[in-house]
């Protein structure tokens, strides 16, 4: 793969910009006009600001660890319901390099082991065998949720592999760790779209076969980057290498780059496309900001995340 | 017959367990009876989009006494995903007729706000689908709904048995909110209109995509819960080209070459489903619907425009909801 230079200029911009839209109380809010903080973009944000000298990422740090829920999880926005949801991967993962906050860690594991989506419940399993077969899935096969009591999706469930798989031991009551992500992987490559790639879960519906979508499909090859060997696999990433030179969306585009760099892929003109983009400090979503940071630094991104090229 | 005190103590008893059970079903599941004394519809023919539907989106508000001035107009397109070739989404050329016109009409501001139901990257889909180029152009804000800042909102109905749900604070601090769907047949709820469109307002950060919990909690109950929490003060439906069978995605693009305008999201619904040829009152969020937030009988309905004409093809529709065309 041939050697990445950093665009130092465009990345200390948006590292700038990402450090200036912190919010008092320690996190960031979604969208730069708003003022209400959220967890998923805090997690991209202190995984992109990690090391920096920029930003207050012991500030960030002890936001999440304020805003945990009772049961170990985390809620999307401070004040939500206390049952927690997808975030709780992010934040387990954002939290990753701080010591006092191994205990919050693991229970958050435990939450993230204790929750599956719907489907792996005896009843609904039977429904979706039976009565329910316009989407075509095979309901053993199950991962993670958006939040409790619905079915596995493939973003939630990519997460949840990832901060599971830098568990360093299954130990402690975590033994559990490496049997619940083989039966998430086997829920990714169930709910592959048949020409390749993944969307949100839905591969055919209705007979149909649906198409696939670039960030969707580059989180779950960025929780499959030890996979490469797999025909799904495979498949995703030639996908993802014939779409990826054409986007100019920065979200999509970031999370390409993360995706083919795990997979030891060429990523050089997609990170000049990245650096090139025009106005990319002034992007209103702040989660698609703190992306473009780790993808422009994407071998620390990768670590981040957990993921060893 | 003589009732003895043991009798009349196990029949009590009976009777109160009886009336816990039955009463949830038999009480009315919306708090607040919305429905406008009589609703005003308007069909205009439109055979195409151009830069000519601005004067002709005008024309047909200037049917309506709608008064925006100082207001904040928010536009809810149906804005899901992109295929090419597909009639997926609300046209943004009928988006920005609409933006020009309430902005002529006064309005203080004109937003168009959507979170997209399968897409995640918003940007993506503005882009692809001609959006953010005309968003661009002409000045207008565009607020992804799905990472909006989020208020926790009581729902004014009983539907799904959910006592709140997180929305958005654009949608809510709306003066004027306008939906602004694409007529489609839609394999889970038989049709997707401007009620259906409301699910665009659920924010995906909060409730995942595609909203799932919608689905969980029956499509056509939480169709009733959100119109009944987020009032929707005005219906411009684009049915210039639809799309039959199985869609939202999926379908086949029909050439309808329709406008629907309405001040009634009840109303409008029910003249789309008409246009497409099926009994509105066979569309239970559309017959619920009429129980207490707008009009589907004609007889409370004034249209302006054109006449209402069934195809004499209806609509296609996935084989579960062939009970919605005539028989």
């Amino acid at each position: 793969m041939r050697t990445v230079t950093t665009d130092a200029i465009a990345l200390s911009n948006v590292l700038a910009e990402l450090a200036l839209r912190q919010l008092p109380c320690g996190g960031w809010a979604a969208l730069a006009s708003s003022s209400q903080p959220a967890i998923e973009p805090t997690c991209y944000a202190a995984l992109a600001l990690g090391s920096m000298p920029l930003g207050d990422i012991e500030r960030a740090q002890d936001f999440l660890l304020r805003t945990q829920n009772p049961n170990g999880s985390w809620p999307v926005v401070p004040g939500d319901d206390q049952e927690g949801g997808w975030v709780t991967s992010l934040a387990v993962m954002a939290l990753r390099d701080l010591v006092p906050a191994i205990p919050a860690r693991l229970q958050g594991l435990h939450w993230l082991l204790n929750c599956s989506g719907k489907e792996s419940n005896w009843f609904w399993k039977w429904k979706f065998r039976t009565a329910d077969r316009h989407v075509r899935f095979d309901p053993d096969k199950y991962g993670w949720p958006w939040f409790p009591d619905t079915v596995s999706w493939v973003v939630p469930t990519s997460f949840a592999i990832l901060a599971l798989n830098q568990v360093p031991c299954s130990c402690g009551g975590l033994e559990r760790i490496p049997v619940r992500i083989d039966c998430g992987i086997q829920m990714l490559f169930d709910r592959a779209c048949p020409g390749g790639g993944w969307n949100a879960g839905n591969g055919v519906v209705y007979g149909c076969p649906m198409g696939p979508h670039v960030d969707d499909t580059a989180i779950a090859l960025l929780a499959l980057s030890d996979q490469g060997q797999h025909p799904v696999v495979q498949g995703a990433m030639h996908y993802l290498e014939g779409v990826a030179p054409t986007l100019t969306a920065p979200w999509s585009l970031a999370w390409s780059i993360l995706a083919l760099a795990a997979h030891r892929r060429p990523i050089a003109s997609l990170h000049d496309s990245l650096s090139a983009l025009s106005d990319l400090s002034s992007t209103e979503d702040t989660g698609t900001l703190a992306m473009v940071c780790l993808a422009l630094d994407y071998s620390r991104a990768l670590s981040a995340f957990g993921v060893i090229v | 017959m003589s009732v003895t005190r043991r009798d009349f103590l196990i029949g009590s008893v009976a009777l109160a367990a009886g009336t816990a059970v039955t009463a949830p079903f038999l009480l009315p599941k919306y708090h607040y009876d919305q429905r406008p004394k009589r609703s005003r519809v308007a069909v205009l023919h439109a055979e195409q989009y151009s830069q000519k539907l601005d004067h002709h989106l005008s024309a047909g508000l200037r049917l309506f006494p709608i008064d925006v001035t100082g207001r904040t107009v928010v536009l809810k397109p149906n804005l899901v995903d992109y295929i090419p070739g597909d009639a997926i989404n609300t046209h943004p050329l009928l988006v920005l007729a609409a933006a020009e016109s309430f902005r002529r009409l006064g309005a203080k501001s004109v937003l168009v706000a959507e979170g997209p139901g399968h897409q995640r990257d918003t940007q993506l889909v503005l882009s692809q689908s001609g959006y953010e180029q005309c968003l661009r152009d002409e000045k207008i804000r565009f607020i992804d709904l799905n990472r909006d800042e989020l208020i926790r909102t009581p729902l004014r109905a009983g539907y799904t048995g959910m006592k709140d749900l997180w929305l958005p604070r654009t949608v809510l601090e709306a003066d004027f909110l306008v939906s602004m769907p694409k007529i489609k047949a839609h394999h889970w709820s038989g049709v997707t209109l401007s009620m259906k469109n409301m699910f665009g307002v659920v924010p995906g950060a909060r409730y995942g995509w595609p909203k799932n919990i919608l689905h969980w909690k029956g499509i056509q109950e939480s169709i009733l819960d959100l119109c009944a929490s987020v009032p929707i003060h005005f219906v411009i439906a684009d049915g210039i080209v639809a799309m039959e069978g199985n869609g939202p995605l999926n379908g086949t693009p029909r050439t309808l070459g329709k406008l629907v305008l309405a001040d009634d999201p009840v109303a409008a619904d029910a003249t789309c489903a008409r246009l497409m040829g099926f009994h509105p009152e066979r569309v239970s969020h559309i017959r619920e619907g009429s129980r207490f937030l707008g009009n589907t009988s004609p007889t409370l309905i004034d249209q302006v425009g054109e006449t209402v004409a069934s195809p004499t093809i209806p609509f296609g529709v996935v084989p579960e909801f062939r009970y919605l065309q005539p028989l």
